[in-house]
């Protein structure tokens, strides 16, 4: 079953690719392919069994055991809804691509590629497997970025390519160093396998793999490809790359930093929830000082990145499940965010906030998307019934007793994320609608649909949270168990940060 | 033969001067412009019935009724009427009182000279002493706060002004689109020649006032008094409303402590000549009230035309506030002409030059106070 969700959008790449087919026609074609992972994601959630904390639906075959690398998936509650968002996220990746796209049986193919990518490392168990996957989606993105971006696209893509093959070689290293220096057999993923090494070894390795992940994140100061990237990249990809794809380097510090090296973790946590600290406030900060929208969402994405660290640095089992639920609701928020500036762009071929003004406007403006950005902003900025807000609550309830101050300077990046973006709503949005701007297209319905659902299940989990908890709640929980017990063993000064005896406060 | 034109002068707008000269529009002469002009007077017509049908309804029924929950039902309180009304499916009599208050709080004319008259205040207190009657606890109040009820009425006598004076207009738009239907009205100069007959048809057309109170007969304006439709009621309407107007919310943020409000209510230049169409269609400004309604009554050859370009039929509202601004400066051409001090095609030089001041004066206001003048010309 697990394969499917990799293995028919690869088939769908092949098939797109080869049929000769106009642009329009791959669209809904792959449009149909990439809805199946989805259906698929679906009859999984159904069967998956919330109450264990062991991976479910495990396929492992052989493959180079020569070389320790397994065909192992498996998913648990830490994947499952990176998973789900990744087919959702697709889907409207693909519905969002103009029909008219140049090259389409080659932009199509790239874009299920990553799909595949992206769910073969959430899915992965074995080291390796998962830094293949990992790997492949960097090439189909560059060649989506330098292909179909904007004008500095070759920059852009090549910096996003030296950046992210230097964080694929950071995260090899630190597994090939973690399997041969521990004599392991394979590159099977063991939580226990770095217990044996010595707290040297294990920091290196750990700082390799951070690293690695943190330029994934972005963290700063890795973060510097993002930006480009996001600004020169198209709408959909704007969407894979802040909703799915950047989830793949909080995924990893949490399953392979914290999972592999909870020992290393507890002597470096401290100094995380610093860089968190720096991360928040300089997304933050630096957000507040663009005037390009799709830039100040950019950064905004790296302010909200480092609350994952954050929470991961704490490691109590509320902020665990808060650093689930913040990549869950960043990949929604960031994702409706980036469809609704290019919505922007789209209809008033400009991003610049100092230029747009009056879009709220009932009649010649763009009265829905306008008031779903709104709602997209008021959800980043961590406002009550949203997803957003239930994601920052967790982190920072689940912080707090570990790391206060960190948390507290945290909390101030969350004020100044309604700064920024009440300086972004308030100066493109409202006001008189400029005469430049007086004869706008008209978005359609079809434009307007994957905002409103995207807004929807904001909204609806943000009023439910329990529904998305409840998948992944005893995974974390097992997993911050873990890493406490690993941590308190060699009685480190911080071991209480890691224990917090917070209950769960959602059901 | 003499020409009725200037020699060509450096004025600006020298062209729409000219055209007034001619005893034409403001606004340029196209079938464009025609076909809106005379579509949007047509469909104002119907709701300037339907506006003065209630403002005469609340002048006589609903006279100094302190809580008048039912004034925009004509009488008709019925649980149809009331959902429908709530449903919103309704004429929007805000707008009606809206035009009534700028009028009432700007003033001028003769009207605005009788409601301070000793005479207005006797009889307005007569008809207060007879609608108080029995009814202790508001003459308390009367007497305490003297002149509160005697503003009210002179509120109602506005109501009741504006009410008769859109009776003529709404009768004179109707008929305009009847003889453009009979092709008798061809051209923008045709239309400003229908207005400014019918305004000077109708100038000496008497603006009385009586309420009736129990049984008894109050005149309030009585016919004595002298008030009439073109200089008590047409004159003031067009500077109250097509000028001044006043400040509403949710376009600009009008700042009074930043001096972005004038001081003196006679540099107020938020009418109907300066509106900014743009944002009609949103809640709560007023424009949007009267193109709302204006849409239940559009003609549907201008229905057409408006769905040629643009939006097609979801900026409706904008568009029918730009086509009616566009006839308010026929209107405003015709009341132009209507008080040039002589006959735009006279002949005598002299009052030719006279003419030429008037006109030269009135739309350097237009220009200089920034109203839409200049975006009408294309």
């Amino acid at each position: 079953m697990l394969s499917a969700l990799i293995w028919i959008p690869i088939l769908g790449a092949i098939i797109v690719g080869l049929l000769p087919l106009e642009s329009k026609q791959s669209r809904w074609v792959t449009l149909a392919i990439s809805l199946i992972p989805c259906l698929v994601s679906g009859v999984l959630m159904g069967q998956f069994d919330p109450s264990l904390a062991d991976l479910q639906f495990l396929e492992n075959l052989p493959w180079l055991e020569d070389l320790g690398l397994s065909y192992r998936l498996g998913l648990d509650g830490l994947s499952l809804l990176l998973v789900i968002l990744n087919a959702l996220l697709t889907v409207v990746a693909v519905y969002i691509t103009p029909a008219d796209i140049l090259r389409a049986r080659l932009y199509y193919p790239l874009v299920l590629v990553i799909n595949a990518g992206v769910a073969g490392a959430f899915l992965s168990h074995n080291l390796l497997l998962f830094f293949l996957f990992y790997e492949l989606e960097l090439i189909p993105l560059y060649l989506l970025i330098s292909i179909w971006g904007g004008e500095r696209r070759a920059y852009a893509g090549t910096k996003f390519l030296i950046y992210t093959a230097i964080s694929g070689i950071l995260v090899l290293a630190g597994f090939l160093g973690l399997t041969w220096l521990s004599h392991a057999p394979s590159f099977e993923y063991n939580p226990l396998i770095s217990q044996g090494l010595p707290m040297t070894a294990q920091l290196l390795l750990l700082g390799s793999i951070i690293v690695g992940f943190g330029i994934k994140i972005p963290l700063f100061p890795f973060h510097t490809w993002l930006p480009d990237a996001h600004v020169e990249a198209s709408t959909p990809i704007s969407v894979l790359l802040a909703g799915v794809l950047l989830k793949l380097g909080t995924y990893g510090l949490l399953r392979f930093g914290l999972g592999l090296f909870p020992e290393a973790w507890a002597v470096l946590a401290p100094y995380l929830a610093w860089w968190a600290v720096v991360s928040v406030l300089f997304g933050a900060l630096a957000a507040i000082a663009q005037t390009d929208m799709k830039k100040m969402v950019a950064y905004s994405s790296i302010g909200h990145m480092g609350f994952v660290l954050l929470a991961a640095a704490a490691a109590t089992p509320v902020a665990l499940i808060g650093t689930v639920f913040q990549m869950v609701a960043h990949g929604l928020i960031s994702g409706l965010l980036f469809l609704l500036v290019g919505v922007v762009y789209k209809k008033t071929k400009t991003r610049d906030i100092m230029v747009l003004k009056g879009l709220l406007n009932p009649e010649r403006g763009l009265p829905l998307i306008g008031s779903l950005m709104v709602l997209g902003v008021m959800a980043s900025a961590g406002m009550p019934g949203m997803v957003g807000f239930i994601s920052e609550f967790l982190i920072f309830r689940g912080s707090f007793a570990a790391y206060p101050v960190q948390t507290l300077l945290c909390m101030v990046g969350t004020g100044l994320t309604a700064v920024y973006f009440l300086l972004l709503v308030n100066r493109t949005f409202f006001g008189r609608l400029p005469e430049e701007f007086t004869n706008l297209p008209v978005v359609s319905w079809g434009e307007r649909v994957p905002g409103i659902i995207l807004g929807l299940i904001i909204v609806i989990l943000g009023l439910q949270p329990s529904w998305m908890v409840r998948w992944t709640e005893t995974t974390i929980t097992a997993m911050g168990n873990d890493a406490t017990i690993v941590a308190n063993k060699i009685a480190l000064p911080k071991a209480a940060a890691l224990s917090s005896p917070d209950p769960l406060l959602i059901d | 033969m003499t020409s009725l034109v200037s020699p060509t002068t450096s004025h600006p707008f020298e062209a729409v001067i000219q055209r007034l000269e001619q005893g034409q529009s403001m606004l340029p002469d196209s079938p464009t412009n025609l076909l809106e002009v005379v579509g949007i007077l047509e469909s104002y017509g119907y709701v300037l019935n339907a506006y003065e049908i209630n403002l005469r309804y609340i002048a006589d029924q609903q006279f100094l009724v302190l809580f008048p929950f039912f004034k925009y039902m004509n009488g008709d309180v019925t649980l149809p009427r009331l959902l429908k009304h709530w449903w919103h499916d309704r004429i929007n009599y805000e707008f009606a009182e809206y035009c009534m208050k700028a009028m009432l709080w700007h003033g001028g004319g003769g009207l605005d000279a009788y409601l301070d008259s000793p005479e207005f205040i006797e009889r307005a207190n007569q008809a207060i002493a007879a609608k108080t009657a029995g009814n202790f606890i508001v003459q308390g109040f009367n007497k305490l706060s003297p002149e509160f009820l005697l503003e009210q009425v002179r509120q109602m006598c506005y109501y009741r002004a504006l009410g008769q004076f859109w009776e003529i207009m709404s009768r004179m738009f109707l008929t305009l689109a009847d003889r453009y239907y009979r092709g008798e009205i061809k051209s923008i100069p045709d239309v400003v020649h229908h207005v400014k007959d019918g305004l000077v048809a109708d100038a000496a057309t008497p603006i009385t006032y009586t309420v009736n109170i129990k049984g008894k007969a109050y005149d309030i304006i009585p016919k004595s008094v002298g008030l009439t439709f073109l200089v008590d009621t047409a004159i003031p309407y067009v500077e109250a409303v097509f000028y001044r107007s006043l400040p509403f919310m949710g376009t600009l943020s009008y700042n009074a402590q930043a001096q972005q409000v004038p001081s003196d209510q006679g540099d107020f230049v938020y009418g109907a000549l300066y509106a900014d169409p743009i944002p009609a269609g949103g809640a709560g400004i007023p424009p949007t009230l009267l193109a709302k309604d204006m849409i239940r009554h559009l003609p549907p050859y201008l229905l057409e035309y408006h769905k040629t370009f643009g939006r097609g039929e979801s900026d409706l509202s904008v568009k029918a506030i730009q086509s009616f601004q566009k006839s308010m400066f026929c209107v405003t051409s015709a009341a132009i002409l209507g008080l040039a001090p002589h006959p735009w095609d006279t002949a005598d030089p002299a009052e030719r030059a006279a003419n030429r001041k008037h006109f030269e004066a009135w739309v350097d206001r237009l220009v200089e106070s920034g109203s839409r003048l200049s975006r009408v010309q294309d």
